[in-house]
């Protein structure tokens, strides 16, 4: 009973790193259809920003997150006026253009804060550890699991319950009636993507300390986070929060069975099924196309 | 028939053809030859890329796991062919018997045998090229899935290489390999001779695809890039000639994964790594997508460059070829080899843009 609790936890744990990674690339891929390759460098942005805040600016973890995310936000919305919009009506290109930025910003970290690994220190709060029903927990990560929840929810109402999310949904919809109606999509589309951008900043600062922070760190995570996105299915908050549920817990499953890598192997080889089968996605709502 | 496109194209094949299998002629230095073939190599496997991506629209993502699978092909074989130096006393690989492994794996046993081995690196991504095709492009299946369902599969076959350690060395992969000697010749990868092994293949891959993609079937692919549903309509199956494209592709990049695990004596996971995955569809883009000769120009140019350059200048470098292909992308879709085009074509709106304001104004005079 109690390796299956401390499982579950392991698996929600991992779901929830995905899911802050992925919630910002689902918003991007979701509503403008670029695929995003250079979200995994977002992330290490964000990862390096905190510890540059650590270390010169004596800011801690916590009010750091929030100037990590206007940073990270304010790249994001620089790349996307700047190159990103000149392809929208080739999609297939963003990959490639993403990819160019992602190598761009590697090599800019590597020139400016070296190739060494990185180091972000905990809080004293959040380093402990609690014991609940008999199984150690880590404050640390029952706190990234609290932000990521905030972040899911702050999302959803921005999405659904603000002038800017019905926008960004009418323009989903249909772009050329969107703005019919009077609809500045070049200025959604910038903000929007600043805010994906934005919220890589803060899975990667939330991730820092506890993996290593290196200017190649990002790739690692933009396989998984598409893995994610593809699994929930375009466009649906819920269905990415749920998919990186799923990931996560069967992830954790299987490592516990066989071993990381393996687990890892057999969930990709699922969502390549997945894809084949039902390519919309687990969770995705119909659209007219 | 021919028309002048396929004539400038005929000259480029020549021309290519010559210099590269003249080049040994103005080159003494055994390790400036072997950088050669390495980009020559590399050049292979971005041909093999532009024959799925640039004709054929299948944006694959994952052709470096096609090249690293023949690369390990060869490197199985070339490990057994050290036998007994780089060998326990069984006559396993230096690895296994780190490992304590204490028999050969039944599936490095066919590996004793150079025929089998190469056609394994060629087979072997053709088969996976053809099951992969086959469970993608009959569901019609396109576009962004593709491109992630072949990084998904590149991301499997790495992992388990690395996995699989006992089996495959790991991290390190195979290591310190014997020379390919076949038929009493010895292919020294600092050798005139291996250096005409690996221009003769991208010559001859070079030739066959071109004339491939001028025959019939050569036709249907460029067709299928632009509208697949189109060609449906024309009763063609279009998955059977995807499946098509995408095997000759894998088969280019065996043979090319093949020369490369000869050339660096080794293999590693880096070569079914995501990085170099994606950096051959940068070198494809960059030369040009839509020309065979263009995407392998690319990956040769962009290596060379790379490659003369000093290891403290490697980082910028790096930052300057992220930027360069930004703008590639941005303002030359269709690769350097589109410059021509492009200022023909600036050239020819100002021309039309000058007759308007003249014809423009001879209206106003009129009505004035």
């Amino acid at each position: 009973m109690e390796v299956f609790i401390s499982q579950i936890f392991t698996g929600l744990s991992i779901a929830s790193i995905l899911l802050l990674v992925a919630l910002g690339l689902a918003i991007i891929y979701g509503s403008m259809g670029v695929i995003n390759l250079a979200h995994g460098e977002f992330v290490m942005l964000g990862a390096y920003a905190t510890w540059f805040l650590q270390q010169y600016a004596g800011i801690g973890l916590i009010p750091s997150l929030v100037l990590v995310f206007l940073m990270v936000g304010s790249i994001g919305w620089v790349i996307e006026r700047g190159i990103v919009r000149h392809l929208y009506h080739r999609p297939l290109d963003t990959i490639l253009a993403t990819w160019g930025i992602g190598i761009m910003l590697q090599q800019l970290v590597r020139l400016t804060a070296g190739a060494e690994l990185r180091y972000v220190e905990l809080p004293e709060s959040l380093s402990r550890s609690v014991d609940l029903l008999g199984i150690n927990f880590s404050v640390y990560r029952l706190f990234i699991l609290l932000v990521t929840g905030l972040l899911i929810l702050l999302t959803w109402l921005l999405l659904m319950r603000t002038e800017y999310g019905t926008k960004l949904r009418a323009i989903t919809q249909n772009r050329e009636m969107a703005e019919c109606s009077g609809i500045d999509s070049q200025r959604i589309f910038g903000l929007t993507f600043a805010f994906g951008a934005g919220l890589a900043g803060v899975a990667g600062s939330l991730v820092a300390p506890i993996k290593s922070v290196s200017p190649d760190m990002g790739t690692h995570y933009v396989v998984d986070a598409f893995m994610v996105v593809v699994l929930g299915g375009v466009g649906s908050v819920a269905g990415t929060a749920a998919a990186s549920g799923i990931l996560g817990e069967v992830t954790a499953g299987m490592a516990y069975l066989l071993n990381d890598t393996l687990a890892k192997v057999i969930v990709f080889i699922a969502v390549v099924m997945l894809i084949r089968f039902r390519p919309q996605g687990l969770f995705s709502q119909l659209v007219r196309k | 028939m021919m028309n002048s496109k396929s004539l400038r194209t005929l000259i480029g094949y020549t021309i290519f053809s010559a210099a590269v299998l003249l080049l040994p002629l103005l080159i003494d230095d055994a390790y400036t030859l072997n950088k050669f073939s390495r980009y020559l190599i590399l050049g292979l496997a971005t041909l093999g890329l532009s024959l799925a991506w640039g004709y054929t629209g299948i944006l694959n993502l994952g052709h470096a796991a096609f090249f690293g699978l023949g690369a390990y092909c060869m490197a199985m074989y070339l490990k057994l062919q050290t036998v007994p130096v780089h060998t326990g006393t069984g006559g396993l690989p230096d690895f296994m018997v780190w490992n304590n492994v204490e028999q050969l794996p039944w599936f490095w046993e066919p590996f004793h045998w150079s025929y089998l081995a190469i056609t394994a690196g060629i087979g072997i991504p053709v088969l996976l090229a053809v099951m992969l095709g086959w469970f993608v492009f009959r569901a019609r299946i396109a576009g962004v899935f593709v491109a992630i369902i072949t990084l998904a599969m590149l991301v499997i076959i790495n992992l388990l290489l690395i996995d699989q350690q006992r089996y495959t060395g790991g991290f390190n992969g195979i290591t310190d390999l014997a020379w390919l000697t076949i038929g009493g010749i010895e292919f020294d990868p600092y050798s005139k001779t291996f250096y005409y092994l690996s221009a003769g293949s991208l010559v001859v891959c070079l030739l066959g695809t071109g004339i491939f993609t001028h025959t019939k079937a050569g036709l249907i692919l460029q067709a299928i890039r632009n509208d697949p549903d189109r060609v449906r309509f024309l009763g063609y199956d279009v998955s059977a000639y995807q499946i098509l494209a995408f095997a000759l592709s894998a088969g280019i990049a065996g043979l090319a994964g093949m020369l490369y695990a000869m050339v660096l004596e080794f293999a590693s996971p880096t070569f079914v790594g995501v990085s170099l995955s994606l950096s051959m569809v940068i070198w494809c883009a960059v030369g040009g997508r839509g020309s065979l000769l263009a995407a392998t120009l690319g990956a040769i140019l962009v290596n060379a460059a790379q490659g003369s350059l000093s290891e403290n200048f490697l980082e910028t470098w790096q930052l300057i070829l992220g930027g360069f292909f930004v703008l590639i992308v941005l303002f030359l879709p269709k690769g350097l080899i589109s410059i021509g085009e492009l200022i023909r074509w600036r050239r020819k709106r100002t021309d039309r843009v000058q007759v308007q304001v003249l014809s423009s104004t001879k209206r106003a005079r009129g009505i004035s």
